[in-house]
């Protein structure tokens, strides 16, 4: 079993002690989410007096795109400095390398939305630190974040990247941000419909996380 | 060997003399009876004539999308970037009759619904295979045509892609629906359609469906083309580097 996950285990700390030392990616990304639910915020409150039923979109819009912000960043310098080339030569399979890659951009992910959580917490008047919501934000993030780390390993080698990231993962997101947005809304409380929105988020988020590992072999296969 | 490829070569020739009159005629016969022969809908009006189009489209639309997925898979399965031109070729006639669809659904929906777009599921989930599409064509055309490796992530791509229809279909089918029903096909005894707007129809099908074989054809044969010429450009930039 230690055997299995080693090698994963190895790319997530190697990754997450990088994104430590190296702090301008992540807090970028971090100061980007916090500016963007700050920009909502107003300007949502100058255009309606009631903004509580708006913050499920205005979460998920800078979840999602904070994600794709700061994943694009991530495989953006291994592919310049040939770190990757190197972590498919090793006798690693290249699932592993793909599992540890997504799991410490979902961690690091993980980090940024909780002190959005927080922040949002306070600008919209609505307690948002609740067991019901967390799960939602994990499954909403491990389905966006395996997705997006399959997509930014691929586009990191084209041009104008920057711009393709969000053009090739949102459509694909679509059913996800459905399903968050909903289920995020249910658990305040708004008015969403009785279909179980958490059960097809949880489905997408399975989608995504299971064909991005099936298909990360075949993508990077030389 | 070489009899059966000039035999293949010679069949596919055909296809510049067969294909363009039948196109040619097939579309001018849509024109003329969705036009000219198909009656006026009593209640929708002259803008129900938009259906000849739109319905047809949709459908192109899809054999497309299921050539791009077909033709993805053998780009990874046996790494051969004809097939890779294939896709792309198939994914432009698939957003172009997709983008075409929307369109008319748009200027259909203004005196019948009241509005141009509406978040209704059918219309989302149209949009959303419109935007998936294009983005394929877009990451494709940001790398060289010879480039193995960017094939390979757009085939993977346009894999997920068609795998995600169904999941977009299904989330957007919670919401309520306003698309008008499927009609044409309730049961030949019943039919909700007069016989002539069916044979309009019929001839919409043939023409749309020519018509997209044909921008099909010739859009991988552009792209054949291009290969082509990039590898005989690598080819001469080795010999005046040699």
């Amino acid at each position: 079993m230690n055997e299995a996950i080693g090698p994963s285990m190895a790319v997530v700390m190697k990754d997450l002690r990088l994104a430590w030392r190296d702090r301008a990616g992540w807090a970028s990304a971090g100061a980007f989410a916090t500016i963007a639910v700050l920009v909502y915020s107003f300007a949502f409150d100058l255009a309606t007096g009631d903004i509580r039923p708006l913050l499920p979109g205005v979460l998920w819009t800078t979840f999602l795109f904070a994600g794709i912000f700061a994943g694009g960043q991530s495989f953006a310098r291994e592919s310049e400095e040939g770190t990757f080339d190197a972590l498919l030569l090793s006798p690693v399979s290249p699932t592993m390398v793909y599992l540890g890659k997504a799991a410490a951009n979902i961690i690091a992910m993980l980090v940024i939305e909780f002190l959005q959580l927080g922040l949002a917490t306070i600008l919209f008047d609505t307690n948002l630190v609740s067991l019901e919501l967390l799960v939602i934000v994990f499954l909403g993030t491990v389905g966006s974040v395996s997705l997006t780390t399959l997509l930014s390993t691929m586009s990191a080698s084209m041009r104008g990247r920057a711009m393709l990231l969000p053009v090739m993962a949102l459509p694909l997101l679509v059913p996800l941000l459905i399903g968050a947005v909903r289920a995020t809304g249910a658990s305040l409380n708004l008015e969403v419909g009785a279909a179980p929105w958490t059960l097809l988020l949880a489905v997408a988020a399975l989608w995504s996380a299971a064909l991005s590992v099936l298909l990360f072999p075949i993508a990077v296969e030389r | 060997m070489s009899a059966l490829t000039s035999t293949l070569q010679r069949v596919y020739g055909l296809w510049w003399i067969v294909l363009p009159p039948i196109v040619g005629s097939a579309v001018m016969a849509m024109i003329i009876g969705a036009l000219v022969v198909a009656p006026r809908e009593i209640i929708e009006g002259d803008v129900q004539r938009l259906l000849y189009i739109h319905f047809p489209s949709i459908l192109a639309a899809y054999g497309a999308f299921g050539v791009v997925f077909v033709a993805s898979l053998v780009v990874l399965w046996k790494r051969d970037l004809r097939w890779d031109a294939v896709a792309r070729g198939a994914a432009t006639v698939g957003v172009l009759f997709t983008g075409l669809t929307l369109a008319t659904g748009a200027l259909w929906g203004k005196p019948i619904w009241g509005v141009y777009w509406t978040w209704d599921a059918r219309l989302t989930s149209t949009l959303v295979l419109f935007l998936i599409y294009a983005a394929y064509l877009l990451a494709r055309s940001m790398a060289d045509e010879l480039d193995e490796q960017a094939a390979r992530f757009a085939a993977v791509f346009a894999v997920l892609g068609a795998l995600d229809i169904p999941l977009v279909m299904f989330s957007v089918t919670w919401w309520r629906t306003l698309h008008p029903q499927p009609i044409i096909m309730r049961g030949l005894e019943r039919p909700a359609m007069p016989a002539e707007m069916l044979a309009v129809l019929l001839i919409a099908f043939l023409g749309i469906g020519a018509l997209a074989l044909w921008l099909g054809v010739l859009r991988t044969e552009a792209e054949w083309l291009a290969k082509r010429t990039a590898t005989l450009r690598a080819k001469i930039d080795r010999h005046q580097g040699a």
